[in-house]
């Protein structure tokens, strides 16, 4: 079992009291549909006879019971209904809302480089639409038990009329249920060529989107288009196969219960009417009951696959634990002795890897395991500017889970951007938008430096930290920020390409092929903070 | 319930007066003709199971005088059995292939919109991908079900009016509550259950945020706060969900009480009358075929509203789905444009590119190009030299200031698209051979003049070899030289060069210069890099 699929276990062994109740409520939905129906054609044709015998016979038939019954199993049958639908449903939801932090987690403590990798696209298919599918296995679960109880139901139903007639029943349970499992067979196949058709088409777009410029340039926007739609094509012509496949299922289920009421009718010669009715009703009725397993068929196998694609994603704990030691050795690095008071400048041409270096430096790259140690050293902005779709203070706390609305004002007065967040009406409170898209280049910026500078680690690492300001705010930033820097007594290492930011180091290291080294250390030290 | 979403920007939409419904059936209409037959198959089920409830009906009450008897009955009801069965395959055949079209035709304007459209502006990819995919459901399911369920029980019951006038009237009596509560219900529930869609979005979009966010929350040590923060907010809703599956369920289990209400009256009353013990007289007389056969029919009458009322998630999603793909759903082919016949003259007056979100890519920008002169546009990553590229293109907003090509403005609706040579970090591939591949952007080139431009470009070997989807074949800088050859073989007087050597190693990149130096001859050349090297092979390096 893959750690993926002890989790799921897991979820499963919790919500059980749940699932128990969710199949025994199906259990008396599949029998009370069928013995419903075969009991009202019991009552029927006994009352006809009855009532065609006389008027004494009429009064001597017993309409109370059956009818009384045929209304409570009306009752049983809602009441049955809406207890498998609320508890199988509640133990999805709850199965779910459990499974989904735990993933989280498990994406969190697996290799750094895979979360990098891992483009918006993917992570939705994956942490979203995956993770949903999964919900049929929890609300599919009491399927088998209905389907079992209805059928059960029409064979012994059968039985009151003929073992003949049961036997006949049974053998229209298996071949239906044949059916039913060669059906799963094929979708199975089938669903995934179709999820893969799917990617295929989802990843030809990415990509062509990505050359648009090119596609344009040259006048062949039609041709990129004709080419995707033959992949949407592709994946939708085998989702209808998928799509269709339960109808072509139906047309045997339909056929077997026709070969089965004749069935029925030859082993019901000699009976009497009442039973006869009953067993063919039974017989009608108990087949649907397994019909349904069709579509549970077609829904485990989109879960299936979910639960495929989800489990690589997911890493034994047992390897997180031993990653999680705050005493492991640092990785080796190319730069500079550094000290706890240095400050030193990192510049170099674009593509040079000084991005790579420092996130090397910071256990975030090369690493097979988040090095959780490592990184409790270093308060990094980074290049490229992240934010949570949340408000400010979410996204300050990220770095100060416990910090005080002093302290986060501060850290924005240091980054140039209190004022911009106090004219807002919702100051701290004030939402930054998906990828921060409520706030300008510039502000989103500020804002990943500030959050960075309310991070409690020896080193700030700043990551072009003033790309995209204008000449004015960028002097305010880097002046507020020695004077931070004086305060807290952190060290910094600063990656930029500018003038002005590097202005405050002491030391310089050039990183790239090009140009000359200003500050030759090469000698390989390990960091110690 | 829970695995259907939509994007946030649905939510954000502010056209209010924007219809969901209304832009659904406009875009279904085109393909009526399919819808049509998928619904007369779906209507034609009911005929069939009266066949088949007629025929238990003259079959089980001669079953006792042997089957010769009841053999006619059997063999209607069998036949019928299997046709219904047939039927409901071709009904599904019939709304895939709705479905199929339907969700071409939308998806078709959604690609072409993202050919179009400035890089920047909300991604497709989700809508494009996954809303497309709920219209399926809606046509094939959620349409044919609609239209089925007005009318399929009212034939049902008019088949039972013929065998049981007063069963009829039962029928009919518990159909028109059923059908008032479903409708009360699904209005109730459908407001309801659009906010908890909505909320069951946001907590989508939350997690796949933070899913993002990784490394940022790797970087400040926060798993775990998130995971909690994460775990309180899926709970919170799971609790909040299961109370309004509560209320949903709780309608259709009364909806269903009385669906197993109208068979248990039937029942009794049919018992009641075939023992003459009724307690009032009717003007009917009963006998057991006209009873059994109302018994059959009894839960064909609800059948098409239950079928309506599963589907009705898929017309839910749709119109979820919709304002998103509504908002891309407008893409437009650019006019097609006179080719430059030689190299033009590039002027950009004062230009400023401010993108939707507000973020400035190019403010004051002005630089004039002589013909057949090449310009390195030099800045670190940020400072708006692809925007500059994109200007000339029309993907990219222009919002103040003019760009002039031969003294002619370059409109903003597709710009010089399909008169010009581009060559990028990242050249589009396609499955195929390598001539093919460069052959794309001259239909009807020689393979001679294929040849030409591959050697010109220092594509060297085997101009058949394969090349598979990804671009495996080719290395990096091979990649490059593609992207090269076809600006060679496009033979446009203007080129535009976005980061030709980006990523390359210092070995690759020199290798590639003399390429570039030779494709820049006789053209005006714009080249967007950081690179110091490619920047020397201009006659003039503008900063940005």
């Amino acid at each position: 079992m893959t750690p993926f699929e002890h989790l799921l276990s897991d979820q499963m062994g919790a919500q059980r009291p749940r699932l128990a109740l969710a199949a025994v409520a199906g259990v008396g939905v599949g029998a009370a549909a069928v013995i419903l129906l075969a009991l009202s054609g019991w009552f029927i044709t006994g009352a006809a006879l009855a009532g065609a015998a006389g008027l004494a016979a009429a009064h001597a038939f017993n309409v109370l019971l059956p009818s009384a019954v045929i209304r409570l199993l009306a009752i049983v049958r809602t009441a049955a209904r809406y207890g498998e639908r609320v508890s199988s449903h509640d133990a999805a939801l709850h199965a779910l809302a459990g499974l989904r932090p735990q993933l989280f987690r498990g994406l969190a403590s697996g290799p750094p480089a895979r979360v990098l990798g891992l483009g918006g696209g993917e992570a939705a298919s994956r942490f979203i639409q995956d993770v949903d599918a999964l919900q049929t296995l929890f609300i599919r679960r009491s399927a088998p038990w209905m389907a079992g109880a209805g059928a059960v139901a029409g064979v012994a139903l059968g039985a009151l009329a003929s073992p003949w007639a049961a036997g006949v029943i049974l053998m229209g349970v298996a071949a239906s249920l044949a059916a039913s499992h060669r059906l799963s067979g094929t979708l199975g196949p089938a669903g995934r060529q179709r999820l893969a058709a799917m990617s295929g088409f989802q990843n030809r777009l990415a990509a062509h989107q990505a050359s648009a410029a090119e596609f344009r340039a040259y006048g062949l926007e039609a041709w990129a288009v004709a080419d995707v739609m033959r992949r949407a094509e592709r994946h939708d012509a085998l989702k209808a196969t998928v799509d269709i496949a339960p109808a072509r299922q139906g047309l045997v289920q339909m056929t077997v219960t026709g070969a089965v009421v004749i069935g029925v009718a030859f082993s019901v010669q000699g009976v009497e009417l009442p039973l006869a009715a009953l067993a063919v009703l039974a017989a009608v009725m108990g087949l649907e009951a397994v019909g349904s397993l069709t579509l549970a068929a077609r829904d485990r196998g989109a879960a299936e696959a979910a639960r495929v694609r989800l489990s690589p994603w997911i890493v034994e704990e047992t390897q997180l634990g031993a990653s999680l030691g705050s005493d492991r050795p640092l990785p080796a690095w190319d730069g500079p002795d550094l000290s706890r008071e240095a400050r030193l400048g990192i510049t170099g041409p674009s593509g040079g890897g000084k991005t790579t270096a420092i996130e090397r430096l910071m256990g975030l790259r090369g690493a097979a395991q988040a090095n959780a140690g490592l990184r409790s050293r270093f308060a990094y902005a980074a290049q490229h500017v992240m934010l949570l779709d949340g408000t400010v203070r979410e996204n300050l706390r990220l770095a100060a889970p416990d910090a005080d609305d002093e302290t986060l004002w501060r850290a924005l007065e240091d980054a140039d951007l209190s004022d911009r967040i106090r004219a807002a009406p919702q100051e701290l409170d004030t939402s930054v938008g998906q990828d921060g898209m409520r706030l300008s280049g510039g502000e989103r910026r500020r804002l990943t430096l500030a959050r960075a500078y309310l991070r409690d680690a020896p080193w700030l690492v700043l990551d072009e930290p003033t790309e995209g300001l204008d000449a004015g705010t960028e002097r305010r930033v880097v002046e507020r920020l020695a004077a931070r820097l004086d305060r807290t007594g952190q060290g910094l290492i600063l990656v930029s390409h500018r003038p002005e930011p590097l202005s405050i180091c002491e030391r310089w290291w050039t990183i790239g092929a090009v140009a000359a080294t200003i500050i030759p250390t090469r000698e390989r030290r390990l960091l110690r903070a | 319930m829970l695995r259907r979403r939509m994007t946030l920007a649905a939510l954000d939409d502010p056209r209010s007066t924007f219809s969901a419904a209304i832009w659904l059936k406009a875009q279904a209409r085109p393909f009526a003709h399919d819808t049509r037959n998928a619904i007369a198959l779906t209507v034609l089920d009911v005929v069939l199971a009266i066949g088949f409830a007629g025929g238990l009906a003259l079959a089980i009450p001669v079953l006792a005088q042997g089957l010769v008897g009841a053999a006619p009955g059997l063999a209607l009801a069998f036949v019928s059995l299997v046709a219904r069965g047939g039927l409901a395959l071709m009904a599904a055949k019939a709304g895939a292939r709705a479905g199929q079209r339907m969700k071409s035709s939308v998806r078709r304007m959604i690609v072409s919109g993202l050919f179009t459209a400035a890089p920047g502006s909300a991604s497709g990819l989700t809508p494009c991908v996954e809303g497309v995919e709920t219209l399926d459901g809606y046509v094939s399911r959620f349409v044919t079900a609609k239209a089925a369920a007005s009318v399929a029980p009212l034939i049902a019951i008019a088949a039972c009016a013929l065998a049981s006038p007063i069963s009829a009237a039962i029928l009919l009596a518990t159909l028109v509550p059923f059908s008032v509560g479903m409708a009360l219900a699904g209005m109730a529930a459908g407001e309801e259950s659009r906010r908890q869609f909505s909320a069951l979005d946001r907590l989508a979009s939350r997690y796949l945020d933070r899913v993002r966010a990784l490394p940022v929350i790797l970087a400040f040590q926060a798993e775990t706060s998130t995971e909690t923060a994460l775990a309180q907010d899926s709970e919170r809703l799971a609790q909040k969900t299961s109370g309004v599956l509560r209320v949903a369920f709780l309608s259709s289990a009364i909806m269903e009480f009385f669906v197993a209400l109208s068979v248990a009256l039937v029942a009794v009353y049919c018992g009641f009358a075939l023992l003459g013990l009724l307690p009032f007289s009717v003007p009917e007389t009963l006998d057991l075929p006209r009873a059994l056969f109302v018994l059959a029919m009894a839960p064909e009458v609800y059948a098409p509203i239950r079928r309506l009322a599963a589907a009705y998630h898929e017309r839910q999603a749709a119109e979820a789905a919709a304002p998103a793909l509504a908002a891309l759903a407008n893409g437009v082919p650019p006019p097609a444009r006179s080719q430059l016949v030689a190299a033009p003259t590039l002027r950009f007056d004062a230009v400023e590119v401010r993108y939707p979100n507000g973020e400035i890519a190019v403010r004051d920008f002005s630089l004039t190009v002589a013909p057949g002169e090449t310009v390195a546009l030099l800045g670190a990553s940020g400072a708006g030299k692809t925007s500059v590229l994109h200007l000339l293109l029309g993907l990219a907003p222009l919002t103040a200031g003019q760009v002039r090509v031969d003294g002619r403005p370059v409109a903003d609706d597709g710009g010089m698209g399909g008169t010009v040579a581009w060559a990028g970090q990242h050249p589009f591939v396609s499955p195929g051979s390598l001539g093919h591949n460069i052959a794309l952007v001259r239909p009807g080139s020689t393979q001679r003049e294929v040849m030409a431009a591959a050697a010109q470009a220092g594509l060297f070997g085997d101009i058949e070899r394969p090349i598979d989807e990804r671009g495996g074949g080719l290395s990096g800088g091979e990649r490059r030289r593609l992207g090269l050859a076809r600006a060679l073989l496009s033979n446009a007087p203007l080129v535009l060069l976005d980061e030709p050597t980006a990523n390359l190693d210092a070995a690759s990149e020199a290798a590639l210069l003399p390429m570039l130096r030779n494709l820049m001859r006789g053209r005006t050349a714009l080249i967007a890099t950081h690179s110091d090297r490619v920047a020397a092979l201009a006659d003039r390096i503008v900063r940005l």
